[in-house]
């Protein structure tokens, strides 16, 4: 029997998995598994390439797919096999840190298993917060002191890529979630609240205030997410929003990773929240052998198996499993918040399907550019939202 | 079937022969239809649909997709008319370029083919490979292009090229450009190489100048050529996707986008594969505008 396994993984990735399915295999003789990657796009082109399978009745047998409404078209289009009986029988929520559990189910049913659990921050350079004399910012009044300070000695407070809307997004995330506090932020992602009430207004003014001082990497628009790492290893730029993967892509670039650390930005509001998403396994409701995927993805998910392979499941959605902390520290810290926090809010591009989120990257170009003020952005967003919403019914 | 029969005659033996020609058909017909005719007609079917490609339920809307593109939705207006101004461009800049160059090329100097084959490379490269080598060059912090400038001491000019709303769609057509001369080139070549050369010595016994040769003895010699590098200039740049998706993923903001992305981003990342494939449709029908005077052009001569 073949068994096929569909991922992002790159090529790094596909090479620490590689024995674990060859274990899968020893275990399971009559098993072929074979996996099939789509490396590098993040989820710019991923749920394409799936989709497209999909279409065309040959889906894989167990998938890759991030939370929220990256994976909501294809439950919404009846694609993916609900989990509720094989939680039962196989006992995964028990299993899983419990708000990934959570933040995948919709409409009250758990259609995927928790694969990785993860949180972003502003990592810094060590080395320039100790010359100018920086700390970890306490307020965000303090946070704008800081790349204030890091401006008048010509470095860069932060660098991102916005070549595909996603990674300037994580800094307007933050300074939504500063502005509104979580809840009108929770209402905001839900289309409950409308885009254009005074705080989203003034998330989109403190986004052209990081631009218009110069806080940023200058045209940054085109700059793909990867590049955007390039002026803060040349010390041209200070931080950058990334997650708990960032030190295992940072050494894949040859770069220190001991001039690195990281902080959960203060957003002035209680609880502290940070942007968090899980990423989970799923099954296609047309799979060729239910059981054979459904014992896959246990195989995957066991504790046993994730600690006989720790590089692997670094940021494992499973209890229990840690990274070591003498060879991954800043993974092994993220570890300690993920695992204990339950108080996150979702990256908008996991609360927006992928047409609204395009619209909510215009709006976010268009500030960035400064072709729009912050009052019409607001009033443009909500526009997007209204026409996506009618667009549904 | 007309054309078969009365070219093969009547009777026994011209059905026979009619029955061999059929045989022979068949399997290119059947290739045909299969992979182009009932993808074609499919794709026109769901045109008239509410669909999201993967689910059972379809929604027959009729021809509200087509309305939506000409009078709804603002981006495919925004694509439409960069479609337009790049088909524009498309038809001057790299034709112009290709004849310049065929001129300047048309010589038994040592060494042409040297200049010919680096002025044609481009245009075999991969264009997702083009893209990606030119966003490179383009990056406006480490690129080839800002670091040039800033090395003539035209720092004042450098910018983000792909990161402008006023300079990404023609930043990319400058790319366009490159990989693209190379072709009306070659066809211009050969078309100047099958001009008599006896008409320019006589043209210059006449006492015409170089550029009255050009205008009364090259220009008109190239009239066939002409037809087919403008035909293919526009059914190529209506065609426009891979430069687009890799230098700027139709960025920033819309600002870029074409019909043949925005199919894209339709049918494959919005779930829209009815409106994707109206969008389809009107690239198809704006091409078979251009592309049936040509191939009728063609078959007569």
């Amino acid at each position: 029997m073949k068994l096929r396994f569909f991922t992002k993984f790159d090529a790094a990735t596909v090479k620490i998995w590689t024995p674990i399915v060859e274990a899968y295999e020893k275990q399971n003789p009559n098993i072929k598994v074979t996996m099939e990657t789509v490396a590098g796009s993040g989820a710019a082109i991923y749920p394409d390439v799936l989709r497209t399978s999909m279409a065309a009745g040959d889906p894989p047998d167990v998938f890759f797919m991030w939370g929220g409404e990256v994976a909501g078209p294809f439950i919404d289009a009846g694609q993916v096999m609900e989990l509720g009986a094989l939680y039962d029988k196989h006992g995964w929520k028990a299993r899983m840190t419990p708000w990934t559990v959570d933040a995948i189910t919709r409409n009250g049913k758990v259609w995927g298993v928790p694969y990785n659990a993860r949180g972003m921050g502003f990592f810094y350079r060590k080395d320039i917060f100790a010359k100018y004399k920086l700390a970890e910012p306490k307020s965000y009044a303090e946070f704008e002191q800081i790349c204030a300070t890091l401006k008048t000695n010509k470095i860069y407070c932060a660098s991102f890529g916005g070549k595909f809307g996603w990674h300037p997004m994580r800094l307007l995330d933050y300074l939504t979630e500063t502005a509104c506090g979580p809840e009108v932020h929770n209402q905001l992602n839900r289309l409950q609240a409308s885009w254009d009430i005074p705080c989203a207004v003034d998330a989109y003014g403190r986004l052209k205030k990081w631009v218009d001082n110069g806080w940023l990497v200058p045209d940054f628009l085109s700059v793909t997410p990867a590049d955007a790492r390039m002026p803060v290893y040349l010390g041209d730029a200070a931080m950058i929003i990334e997650g708990d993967w960032f030190e295992f892509v940072v050494r894949g670039d040859k770069q220190p990773t001991t001039n690195l650390d990281f902080f959960v930005p203060p957003t002035g509001h209680q609880p502290l929240r940070y942007s968090a998403f899980p990423q989970q396994w799923m099954v296609p409701a047309k799979a060729k052998n239910p059981d054979a995927s459904a014992q896959f993805i246990d195989f995957i998910t066991a504790p046993a198996t994730q600690k006989q392979f720790p590089a692997a499941f670094t940021a494992s959605a499973t209890i229990g499993i840690e990274p070591d902390c003498k060879e991954w520290p800043i993974t092994c810290k993220w570890r300690q918040i993920i695992t204990t926090s339950r108080d996150i809010y979702p990256p908008t591009d996991q609360a927006f399907t992928k047409e609204l989120m395009d619209g909510f990257f215009e709006v976010q170009s268009g500030i960035i550019a400064g072709r729009i003020t912050p009052a019409d952005g607001g009033k443009m967003m909500q526009a997007r939202a209204e026409a996506w919403k009618a667009s549904k019914k | 079937m007309t054309g078969l029969r009365s070219a093969s005659g009547t009777g026994a033996l011209g059905w026979a022969q009619d029955r061999t020609a059929w045989m022979f058909l068949a399997p290119a017909v059947l290739v045909y239809c299969v992979f182009l005719v009932y993808p074609m007609l499919s794709s026109l079917w769901i045109s008239l649909f509410k669909w999201d490609g993967m689910s059972a339920e379809m929604k027959f809307i009729g021809g509200e997709n087509y309305w939506r593109i000409f009078l709804e939705d603002e981006v495919s207006r925004k694509a439409l008319w960069n479609n337009l101004l790049w088909t524009l461009a498309a038809l001057l800049l790299p034709t112009s370029f290709g004849l310049a160059l065929a001129l300047a090329l048309d010589t038994k100097l040592k060494g042409v083919v040297v200049f010919r084959t680096i002025f044609y490379g481009p245009g075999v490269l991969p264009l997702v490979a083009v893209g990606l080598i030119w966003s490179w060059m383009y990056n406006p912090h480490f690129g080839a292009v800002n670091t040039i400038l800033k090395m003539m001491d035209l720092r004042h000019l450098t910018r983000g090229w792909l990161s402008s709303y006023d300079t990404a769609l023609a930043a990319t057509f400058v790319t366009y450009l490159w990989s693209h001369v190379g072709f009306p080139m070659v066809l211009y070549l050969a078309g100047l190489q099958a001009i008599p050369r006896d008409l320019y010595e006589a043209a210059s016994l006449d006492g015409a100048t170089a550029l009255q040769r050009f205008r009364h003895v090259t220009l008109p010699g190239l009239k066939e050529t002409h037809v087919i590098v403008l035909s293919l200039a526009v059914i190529h740049a209506l065609k426009v996707f891979d430069l687009i998706y890799t230098m700027t993923y139709g960025g920033p903001g819309r600002e870029t986008q074409v019909l043949g992305t925005w199919m894209y981003f339709q049918s494959f990342q919005y779930y829209n594969a009815g409106y994707g494939a109206a969008i389809a449709w009107v690239i198809t029908a704006i091409i078979l505008l251009i592309a049936i005077p040509y191939i009728r052009h063609m078959t007569k001569t």
